[in-house]
């Protein structure tokens, strides 16, 4: 029965044409065909964003969408944020603030935090919280977390 | 949890007939699938083991929300919970379906998850049956030998049941025009876990004759996450019908919704939460009448 799915996506700027099983999961996509492990797994269900991705502009649980899916889509993964060796005012942020402890949960978050800021460049901390709402993390009690992302946005907006 | 998912084929119909054909052929066998979030769960979970999936994300008939000039809303099937949310479609009357939708899960949740997913899941504890309910929507059913449209009263018939055929797809979501004098509001509060499932959802309508005497001319009362299915709360609705909408009637109306509600867990608590999250309802819809 396992027919294999041709699909064209666009990763971090970059085109690919892959093959792919139907029941192969973006998240071992981007893990485990092509070494992206920056997203993360941790639930497999939905519930820590530990893997979440950015699909056309969207952001999404890459555990919870299938490889199959993605044809014709544009994905950012964190490897995706610095540019020539440039980290990203968000990720500077982090850890600068301290937002990051073990680490795990701190892609999804960055890339949750991103997409806010790209659609809402001065958000309130009531749309920041709702905005990571879907990625939790054991470490750093979000309060640097936070104020990571607000720093973050001042940076931008100079 | 198991991380791994059983081996399908997969389609991704273009057209709504191809899909339809797809799941005659399938029957039984295929799954559908919109944003995924309840499918690829459960299949995670071993509770399903599709042999098919369809896809049905490239049918372009299941797109939209449209609001006519007679008053009606329209929701195809893949307007998802962030769709819905922001649409600048739906006009205010219809707030209190954005409340339902901004309640299901996170942002990531809601940007794949759609309503009539939601719907066809139907969890007792899904956030946008009984705000449906008090709008006493339609839903229109398709199928290879013909399509039918039913109320959404009549489409629940236990946890995670309903009259859905293998063989049929639910194509939109149709919500009538509300009466002059008409306000509504959800309301749910939800248990503090990973997956804040909601413990007592509450969505209601009101329609009164005039803003002066506030005489109720009609109620729709949707009570979620309180019996095995979303349930209307019609002894609450008849009882509501006539009389003046003051505190005393609206504490009255409360402590029947709350001894028609059959909730099986943390009974006791959720009877509780559900005369308060009624009696709020039904007074913050009654302000929202008067703007
Ligand atoms: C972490 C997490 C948190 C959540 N929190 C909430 C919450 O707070 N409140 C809540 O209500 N829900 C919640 N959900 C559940 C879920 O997100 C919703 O039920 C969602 O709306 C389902 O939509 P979908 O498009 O993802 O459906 P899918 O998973 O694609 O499909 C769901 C079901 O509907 C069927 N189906 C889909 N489209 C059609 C169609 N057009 N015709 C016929 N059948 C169809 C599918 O076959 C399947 O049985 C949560 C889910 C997750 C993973
Ligand atoms: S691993 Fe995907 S949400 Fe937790
Ligand atoms: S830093 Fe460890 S989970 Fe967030």
């Amino acid at each position: 029965m396992d027919n294999k799915i041709n699909i064209k996506v666009n990763i971090n700027g970059d085109d690919y044409s892959l093959e792919v099983e139907p029941n192969t999961l973006l998240l071992d996509l981007l893990r485990n065909k092509l070494g992206l492990t920056g997203t993360k797994l941790a639930c497999g269900t939905g519930e820590c964003g530990a893997c979440t991705v950015i699909m056309d502009g969207l952001t999404v649980n890459s555990c919870l969408v299938l490889a199959a899916e993605v044809d014709g889509k544009n994905i950012t993964t964190i490897e995706g944020l610095s540019k020539n060796g440039e980290l990203h005012p968000l990720q500077e942020s982090f850890i600068e603030e301290g937002a990051v402890q073990c680490g795990f949960c701190t892609p999804g978050m960055i890339l949750s935090s991103k997409a806010l800021l790209d659609k809402n460049p001065n958000p309130t901390d009531e749309e920041i919280k709702i905005a990571i709402s879907g990625n939790l993390c054991r470490c750093t009690g979000y309060k640097k977390i936070l104020k990571a992302i607000r720093s973050a946005a001042q940076k931008m907006a100079c | 949890m198991l991380k791994r998912i059983n081996k399908f084929e997969y389609f991704a119909p273009s057209t709504l007939a191809e899909a339809i054909s797809l799941l005659a052929e399938y029957k039984g066998k295929a799954k559908l699938y919109a944003g995924g979030t309840d499918v690829l769960v459960q299949m995670k979970q071993r509770k399903i083991t599709p042999e098919y999936i369809i896809d049905i994300k490239n049918v372009p008939e299941l797109n939209g929300i449209t609001y006519s000039p007679e008053g009606e809303l329209r929701i195809g099937a893949l307007v998802t919970h962030r769709q819905f949310a922001i649409s600048k479609n739906v006009p205010e009357k219809f707030t209190m379906l954005k409340e339902a939708s901004l309640a299901v899960g996170s942002v990531q949740t809601r940007n794949r998850g759609t309503i009539v997913g939601n719907i066809c899941t139907s969890s007792p504890a899904a956030d946008t049956p009984p705000a449906l309910l008090a709008l006493d929507a339609g839903l229109k059913l398709v199928s290879s030998t013909g399509e039918r449209t039913v109320k959404i009263c009549d489409f629940f018939t236990g946890p995670f049941k309903n009259i859905l055929k293998d063989t049929e797809i639910l194509t939109e979501i149709l919500i009538p025009d509300l009466p002059e004098n008409s306000g509504g509001i959800y309301l749910w509060h939800s248990k503090i876990t990973e997956e804040d499932e909601t413990l007592v959802g509450v969505g209601v309508v009101v329609s009164v004759d005039n803003l002066q005497n506030k005489v109720c001319k009609q109620a729709r009362i949707g009570l979620g996450s309180v019996a095995p299915a979303p349930m209307r709360a019609v002894k609450t609705e008849d009882f509501l019908k006539g009389k003046i909408l003051d505190e005393d009637t609206i504490g009255q109306a409360a402590e029947i919704a709350a001894n028609e509600s059959l909730p099986r867990s943390r009974a006791e608590y959720r009877k509780e939460m559900v005369k308060v999250q009624t009696k709020r309802a039904l007074s913050q819809a009654l302000k929202r009448i008067e703007g």
